[in-house]
């Protein structure tokens, strides 16, 4: 049985969106409309913090629901979904840092419910949250050598994936 | 000292001619007082002697054998859908206890492992641990295909691709997931290894 399948186009999108691109004309690189969102945002990755503190505060965006990375190989992409109870919609932010150093402030402390994404994103594609309260892998073992969900990740033979399973 | 019974203890058989158990002798509650009250003493000063050799001594080590099959004693610790059918085996169809496997909770009661389930590199460590916790003499079952080579996860890169690169098995029991009868029948064929042991 399907329930609350979310509206094509939410109410007060625009509202929404034009306010965001008012109060942060440098930090909102561009908006796309997507169906079941209230949009997709896509950030600079300086001004993440900010922007996350403003639509927590003031938009009623109450519930982080979901971190999660992309590998785009030369960048990578770090998506936020954003639950508001009031609007009963979803809000995508998203933004591209550089796969050298790939690395962003923390939501952790907007959020809570942030922490553990951010472990996973962290775990398995490598990106790294700054200012985050406790940063260390969440389904892998400290002392594991690889982010394997990355694309230049390959399967190794399993007997040859040593790992260090005692802190001696 | 070793186990000297005492020469009444057994009733003399009877002779050619002599009354049968149909005809008047000594009654049969006579004899059983009899025999308990010469045969204990002795029997309890032989046990603590034997218990007081070393479980290797090839006298008293098939007596440890014997009790240690007897009572193996399983850390209940399920892992995956492996522990479903290890809880069916202790239900009322397959009732593991009269075989004398009770699970117990804390490695510190266990002498058998059973690993019931996918382990992954992040549990691994956890693994070792409690089965170092567990006092010797100890034994391992690896129970269904991915505690015993990975089985479908094998080439994952969180999976452990069999628990004896952890721990020494000792039983592998095949099936994903083995059905309660085949857990049985690793465990008695554990309980054959045990009983043939010689150090």
């Amino acid at each position: 049985m399907v329930t609350a399948v979310p509206q094509p186009s939410p109410t007060g999108s625009t509202e929404l969106l034009s306010g965001l691109r008012s109060r942060f004309p440098e930090d909102i690189l561009a908006i796309h409309p997507f169906p079941g969102l209230l949009g997709r945002v896509e950030v600079r990755p300086g001004g993440i913090l900010p922007i996350c503190r403003y639509l927590r505060d003031e938009q009623t965006f109450g519930h982080c629901a979901m971190v999660g990375g992309v590998d785009w190989r030369e960048t990578r992409e770090v998506v936020y979904h954003l639950w508001s109870d009031d609007r009963k919609a979803y809000l995508e932010l998203s933004l591209k840092v550089l796969a050298d150093d790939p690395h962003v402030e923390s939501v952790a402390g907007v959020w809570q419910g942030a922490n553990w994404h951010e472990r996973e994103a962290w775990d398995l594609l490598g990106i790294r949250f700054d200012h985050h309260p406790d940063l260390r892998r969440l389904f892998l073992p400290e002392g594991y050598e690889f982010h394997p969900l990355l694309k230049t990740f390959e399967l190794h033979e399993p007997e040859l994936l040593e790992v260090k399973t005692r802190h001696e | 000292m070793g186990l000297s019974l005492p020469s009444k203890v057994l009733p003399a058989s009877p002779a050619a001619g002599a009354p049968g158990p149909s005809e008047p002798g000594v009654p049969f509650s006579e004899i059983e007082t009899v025999r308990a009250k010469e045969f204990i003493p002795p029997a309890k000063e032989a046990l603590r002697d034997m218990l007081a050799r070393k479980g290797t001594d090839p006298l008293i080590q098939p007596v440890f054998n014997w009790a240690g099959r007897n009572s193996l004693f399983p850390l209940h610790w399920g892992l995956a859908c492996c522990a479903i059918e290890f809880a069916a085996a202790f239900g009322a169809r397959w009732d593991a206890e009269r075989f004398g496997i009770v699970p117990r909770s804390s490695p510190r009661q266990c002498d058998l492992m059973i690993v019931n389930g996918t382990v992954t590199w992040k549990v691994a460590h956890k693994l070792i641990t409690l089965f170092e916790q567990m006092p010797e003499p100890k034994w391992v079952i690896a129970m269904g295909n991915c505690a015993t080579g990975g089985g479908p996860f094998r080439s994952a890169y969180s999976v452990v691709p069999g628990v004896d690169k952890l721990v020494p098995v000792d039983v592998y029991i095949a099936g994903c997931p083995p059905r309660p009868e085949a857990m049985l029948d690793g465990i008695l064929r554990l309980e054959h290894l045990i009983q043939e042991r010689r150090e």
